[in-house]
């Protein structure tokens, strides 16, 4: 199956070439010559990129003899879930963790950061410069340079090594991103609209759930996928921040490889587990996600 | 409905240093069509954002009646949701993701009037509007026209204290302009509601207000009925912003020959009407500035005493009338002829229908004659 696989990926050029057949005439051969170039090119980054996945999807389905003994780039004699049933069975639990912490952390951080991005976008006060320069700071914050005195307030709070802990922290410091991508999408919609639902008898708080949120469900979309994406993925603060009671699946893939070293099929099985949700939420919100990148531009009106 | 009563009103940026509105006092009655008109940039939008609630003066008061709605001095300061208005901006702002009845029903919504109440005013003012077809589309499809009918719907239909209107006429074509402007000025009647409309057209302020409210600078030109404007400018910026064609206007010296007296201009000599004598005495051999509006200039067969002659310069045919382009001298001045006559060449003579005639300062450029 992988030989027909990579026989595909090698005739990919020779398909082209055949479909350019007709136009080539008028084509100087220069220009062929360099679209031949570009396709080469482009063909041998997917690959270089692809491989390691590629590697990953094959070896986990090897039982974990054959994972050390055969080729990583081809699938094995057999077929064979084992791998897959041994990670989920010492991944279950930490699965759970990270869903916690990543829909807990995703919904905080919007949650601020879009009220946030609604304030500084639609309504001007004091020193209103100073807290976006302050909030968009915090966007470059480097993390190692916080850990320290994180790790002590959090333990001081009594968080340490709890879902709580670790939904508190991503809520704040994936706050400054969220603020700064909702606040796009937000200042795009006219002020006209905003004064006219004020005039229309609506506070603040009531033009924000009844004419901001309703006009920008691709924002919010957009967003979702980005902080889930990245929440799901982070280490840094599972490791440092928890670890013990609380693990989350990044850090539990981790400590996989120290401790069954030997057992490639469970690890990369375990890694596809991983994978899986964020495939998922991209497969679903995809079409979204295209729109929103655009959507920018596009005003509410 | 209510009563407006400003006084006093100031509006700053920059800390004081770019004044928007200097000192603005004015009251538009209850049930009043008033329009702010001026050049952009004159603050007319800024002053009804500040009736409106949408933005803090840094002095003076506002009342609503006898309500005082804006005080910066005495900390008062009712936001815009609490005043009870109605309004259409420019760009119409229609909610997006709402029907247009959604629209309509919005604010009586917010106000939690009752859903039969609510669901029988709309529909009221739809057929009013003649948009009913429209009710249950969403404003990205509608015309431009229908725009700016629901905006206007959604402001009426609800029991405002004021209406507010700011260039609403703006992005319609020429033909639905008159026509909207027509409409609204009959519903506004029937209503009887407190209006105010902001705009920078001439037309639409001549045509529908009861009262204009002339601005430039961030001051107060001059108030009054659309005639009062019209008939006695208080200074030439009101005479050359009212009226099209604009207003011709000439320097001439006054003089008194013989115990008579004359403007004197460069190409031609009016004699001074018997009533403006008296106003014109100071000025014996200084330069005024002489308007007279297009339509105010008669032809006159032959020449002579108290005519302006003129070369044509171009003819616009409006159809019932038609405007005649004539050089005197090195200046182009403009004449609106509805006489029979259908082509124009050569020399012509004009005589100004004396009692039309308005005097300036050439210094202040404030009306000299009463």
């Amino acid at each position: 199956m992988a030989a027909v696989e990579i026989a595909k990926t090698m005739a990919a050029p020779e398909k082209k070439k055949t479909m350019e057949a007709p136009v080539k005439e008028k084509v100087p051969v220069h220009m062929t010559i360099l679209r031949v170039v570009y396709y080469a090119i482009m063909i041998v980054t997917v690959l270089l990129y692809l491989l390691p996945f590629w590697t990953t999807v094959t070896t986990s389905l090897k039982t974990n003899n054959e994972a050390m003994t055969t080729n990583p780039l081809v699938f094995g004699s057999e077929l064979s879930v084992e791998g897959y049933v041994e990670s989920f069975e010492e991944l279950s639990e930490s699965l759970v963790t990270s869903l916690l912490v990543t829909l807990g952390g995703a919904f905080g951080s919007m949650a601020l950061g879009s009220v946030c991005a609604y304030g500084l976008s639609k309504f001007r006060f004091k020193f209103d410069g100073v807290f976006f320069l302050l909030l968009s700071a915090a966007i470059y914050l480097p993390y190692q340079a916080i850990l320290v005195p994180l790790f002590k307030t959090v333990s001081s709070l009594g968080l340490y090594d709890s879902v709580w802990g670790l939904i508190i922290i991503h809520s704040i410091y994936g706050m400054p991103m969220c603020m700064s991508m909702f606040r796009g999408f937000y200042a795009d919609i006219p002020d006209a609209l905003i004064k006219q639902a004020m005039v229309d008898g609506n506070g603040p708080w009531q033009i924000y759930w009844k004419i901001v949120l309703p006009n920008t469900t691709i924002a919010t979309v957009t967003v979702l996928v980005f902080q889930c994406t990245s929440v799901w993925n982070e280490l840094l603060f599972a490791m440092t921040m928890a670890g013990s009671w609380t693990t989350p699946a990044t850090l539990a893939l981790n400590q996989m490889v120290g401790s069954l070293s030997a057992n490639f099929s469970t690890q990369m099985a375990g890694s596809i587990w991983l994978t899986l949700p964020v495939l998922v939420l991209y497969m679903f919100l995809g079409k979204y996600l295209i729109r929103g990148y655009m959507a920018g531009a596009v005003t509410a009106s | 409905m209510a009563s407006i009563t400003i006084k006093d009103m100031t509006v700053s940026y920059n800390k004081g240093k770019t004044l928007v509105l200097d000192n603005l006092s004015l009251k538009v009655e209850d049930g009043e069509f008033c329009v702010f008109l001026g050049p952009s940039g004159c603050g007319k939008t800024t002053a009804m954002h500040c009736i409106a609630g949408l933005l803090k003066p840094q002095g003076g008061e506002i009342y609503f009646g006898d309500k005082l709605v804006t005080a910066p001095r005495k900390g008062v300061f009712e936001q815009p949701q609490e005043r009870n208005i109605a309004m259409v901006f420019q760009e119409y702002a229609l909610y997006p993701h709402m029907t247009v009845r959604q629209n309509m029903s919005f604010a009586l919504e917010t106000m939690k009037t009752p859903k039969d109440e609510i669901a029988r005013r709309v529909e009221a003012m739809a057929d009013m509007l003649a948009i009913t077809p429209l009710l249950d589309r969403r404003p990205a499809q509608l015309s431009g026209g229908q725009r700016q009918r629901v905006a206007l719907g959604r402001a009426m239909v609800r029991d405002a204290n004021v209406f507010m209107l700011d260039e609403p006429l703006g992005n319609l074509d020429a033909k639905l302009r008159e026509q909207v402007r027509y409409e609204l000025k009959k519903i506004q009647r029937k209503l009887g509601i407190t209006t105010v409309y902001v705009t920078h057209d001439q037309t639409e302020a001549m045509t529908m207000a009861d009262h204009i409210v002339l601005m430039n600078g961030g001051h107060i030109v001059q108030e009054g009925t659309p005639s009062d404007l019209y008939d006695h400018p208080v200074n030439l910026f009101a005479a050359i912003f009212l009226g099209t064609p604009k207003i011709n206007q000439f320097d001439c010296v006054v003089t008194k020959k013989n115990g008579a007296w004359f403007f004197e201009h460069e190409y031609f000599t009016l004699p001074v009407p018997q009533d403006m004598v008296e106003c014109v005495k100071p000025y014996e051999g200084k330069v005024i500035i002489l308007g007279i509006r297009p339509s105010d200039l008669v032809l006159v067969e032959g020449s002579g005493e108290g005519c302006i002659t003129g070369v044509v310069d171009g003819v616009e045919p409006l159809g019932e009338a038609y405007l005649v382009y004539l050089k005197v001298g090195e200046q182009v001045i403009v004449f609106k002829y509805n006489g029979e006559q259908d082509s124009f060449s050569g020399q012509l003579n004009l005589r100004p229908n004396a009692a039309k005639i308005h005097l300036f300062d050439k210094d202040t450029e404030n009306r000299i004659n009463a």
